[in-house]
């Protein structure tokens, strides 16, 4: 865990509302562990906005780190008036990581909303290791889209209006595409993205009884574990009167990756929505 | 050169920023980003007698200039407090102070009991008495000056060491709940603990805080700390900690000059967890510009003439 002065070398709009940014950080970028770990970007040197902004590490290269955003509020807003030459003070790396297995066991990937970039991280790393898998990509819209729909490649896009790919959410093409895997290999889902898109995986998964690893979010204060914001709520079959760490859990320090089996998906709990812009 | 330490009771700072109750964790989780040897002091995220979840999610959000927080005093519960914790303080080159939490008057006193009874190395107790007193259907003792001052009392009997009473805002006249708990024996006060708060998403129509009512800290409040420390140094003769939306070195002299002997950096540390070590070197430049040899010279040192 490190606090660095990154200067920025890109940021620009890859998909409409979607962008793009990459920073040298050296000291972070040589700490980092692996996909689904994340950064957090003071975003305002003032206290106009008074907390740091979480955000997905999307990849490295080197001395580098990219993050993909999707322009919500005005934290990010401010994020995407930054110009390359300019700085931005990072906290990271944080949180832990998705777990990989061995070779044979044909993951499927799903990303939807702010969720692509830990999701696009582990394609490329599983790509490195030469792990054959199948990466689905959910957005509204084609405009939305960066990527291509590809399933030569077993890259599977889908918009919920069907301009692109796959008509409908990612849920029915990841169904499909279990279908074909079971029947094949063991299979294993890392997904990121909005709740509801979570919750309808882990019912599938549920009953393909195939384990499922989730990076999830939470409203962050800190990032380091000194605020006990982030917490989500685990599963816990044997809850106790009095104790700490059992009903809840540090998405900033146990996760953000879960088992989803071991965690409860609320809405509730991190929709402090302001407007949407 | 400058002076920048000060002394409370027996306790001797090297300077007069700690950082404050539940924003600093246990003090032991930025250890790879801050040397905590260098604050004045630590005090600990409040201690029940039983470890506690705190309440459900959404328990945080921002706010101009500042946050609202609904926690609900999450912690491991005084004996984790005991074996985990105070073999790491003993190592520590700094103040720990350590904070207390009840929900009855002997829930305090056991927790005091207990720790007292352990060979440590604690600079002193914090007690935040900005709990609902559960034998008085929920009334915050630290609202009532009878409560405050029996409170006190049993305390002080227990313990030499340093003992702090860290006073609410939100109460009518803090000057009469710090005079209690000066009469009950105590060495100082801090204030101010959050300032009661709210906040309500316009689309939703849904409260963001999930227990609706919740407690505002951060630079939005600094102004009321400032006013209340002022009051209270009028109303008594021991010294206070000021605390409330500090984030610089100008904010500190702010809450000196109202009459603060030293002070807590809460929120700021969430934004950037060395913050307090930057506002010491700042508080070293701004004495050496302005030719004060010893920070104590600032205490209650408003100019009143042109
Ligand atoms: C571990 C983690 C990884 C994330 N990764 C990405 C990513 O790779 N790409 C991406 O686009 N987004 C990501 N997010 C979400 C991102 O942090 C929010 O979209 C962003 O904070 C919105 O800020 P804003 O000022 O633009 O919006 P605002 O208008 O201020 O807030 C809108 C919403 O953003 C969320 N939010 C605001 N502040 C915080 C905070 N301090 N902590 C958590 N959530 C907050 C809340 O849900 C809030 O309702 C991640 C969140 C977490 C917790
Ligand atoms: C997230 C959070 C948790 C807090 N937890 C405690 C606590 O456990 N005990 C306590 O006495 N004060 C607690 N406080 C209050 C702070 O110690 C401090 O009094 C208050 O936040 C005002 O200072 P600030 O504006 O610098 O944050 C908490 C504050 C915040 C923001
Ligand atoms: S974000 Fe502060 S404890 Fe997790």
């Amino acid at each position: 865990m490190k606090i660095e002065v990154a200067s920025i070398s890109g940021n620009k709009e890859i998909a409409r509302g979607i962008w793009k940014m990459d920073f040298d950080c050296p000291n972070i970028a040589n700490n980092v562990s692996g996909p689904g770990q994340f950064i957090n970007i003071k975003v305002d040197p003032s206290w106009e906005i008074p907390l740091r902004r979480p955000m997905s590490i999307a990849g490295v290269k080197g001395e580098k780190i990219t993050i993909i955003y999707k322009l919500f509020g005005k934290g990010t807003k401010m994020l995407s008036e930054l110009r390359p030459g300019q700085s931005i003070n990072i906290l990271g790396p944080l949180g832990n990581m998705f777990s990989t297995s061995d070779k044979d066991s044909f993951p499927i990937l799903v990303g939807g909303g702010v969720g692509i970039a830990p999701i696009l991280w582990l394609h490329n790393e599983l790509n490195i290791k030469s792990v054959s898998h199948i990466l689905i990509i959910g957005a509204t819209t084609a405009e939305e889209h960066f990527l291509q729909h590809n399933p030569n490649k077993n890259i599977f896009l889908t918009t919920d209006d069907g301009s692109m790919g796959e008509l409908g959410t990612v849920v029915p093409t990841m169904e499909s595409k279990l279908k074909e895997v079971t029947s094949r290999s063991f299979g294993i889902i890392y997904a990121c993205g909005p709740t509801p898109m979570l919750k309808a995986i882990h019912r599938i998964t549920t009953g393909y009884k195939i384990d499922c690893q989730m990076a999830l979010e939470s409203y962050m204060g800190c990032g380091i574990g000194i605020c006990q914001s982030c917490v989500i709520e685990r599963k816990n079959d044997s809850p106790k009167e009095h104790s700490y760490g059992k009903r809840f859990s540090l998405v900033c320090r146990d996760g953000p990756v879960y088992s989803a089996d071991k965690v409860i998906l609320s809405s509730r709990y991190f929709k402090v929505s302001g407007k949407k812009t | 050169m400058v002076d920048l330490s000060i002394k409370i009771k027996n306790v001797e700072f090297s300077n007069p920023v700690l950082v404050a109750s539940g924003t600093f964790g246990y003090g032991n989780e930025v250890n790879e980003l801050v040397d905590v040897n260098r604050l004045g002091g630590i005090v600990t995220k409040s201690i029940t007698l039983h470890p506690r979840e705190g309440n459900p999610p959404p328990r945080m959000v921002e706010t101009p200039s500042g946050l609202l927080n609904s926690i609900g005093l999450a912690n491991i519960g005084v004996e984790r407090y005991i074996s985990e914790m105070l073999p790491y303080y003993e190592e520590l080159d700094t103040n720990v102070i350590m904070n207390i939490a009840g929900s009855s008057l002997q829930e305090y006193i056991t927790i005091l009991e207990r720790v007292e009874g352990t060979s440590n190395y604690l600079s002193g107790y914090e007690i935040n008495i900005s709990c609902p007193n559960v034998e008085k259907g929920g009334l915050e003792f630290g609202v009532d000056c009878d409560l405050t001052l029996a409170l006190t009392k049993e305390l002080r009997k227990r313990t030499d060491k340093l003992l702090i009473m860290k006073l609410s805002p939100n109460v009518t006249d803090i000057a009469s709940i710090a005079k209690a708990a000066e009469l009950g024996g105590v060495d100082a006060i801090s204030a101010i603990n959050t300032v009661v708060g709210m906040s309500i998403n316009p689309q939703t129509r849904k409260q963001n805080i999930f227990t609706g009512l919740s407690g505002l800290s951060g630079p939005a409040i600094r102004p009321v700390g400032v006013a209340n420390v002022y009051k209270i140094f009028d109303a008594v003769d021991i010294p206070i900690i000021g605390i409330g939306g500090i984030t610089s070195a100008d904010d500190v002299v702010e809450y000196l000059l109202a009459g603060a002997t030293a002070v807590q950096v809460g929120t700021a540390n969430f934004r950037d967890p060395g913050i307090g070590i930057q506002i010491i070197k700042q508080l070293f430049e701004y004495c050496e510009e302005h030719n004060v040899p010893s920070i104590r010279e600032l205490v209650g040192a408003i100019r009143d003439e042109d």
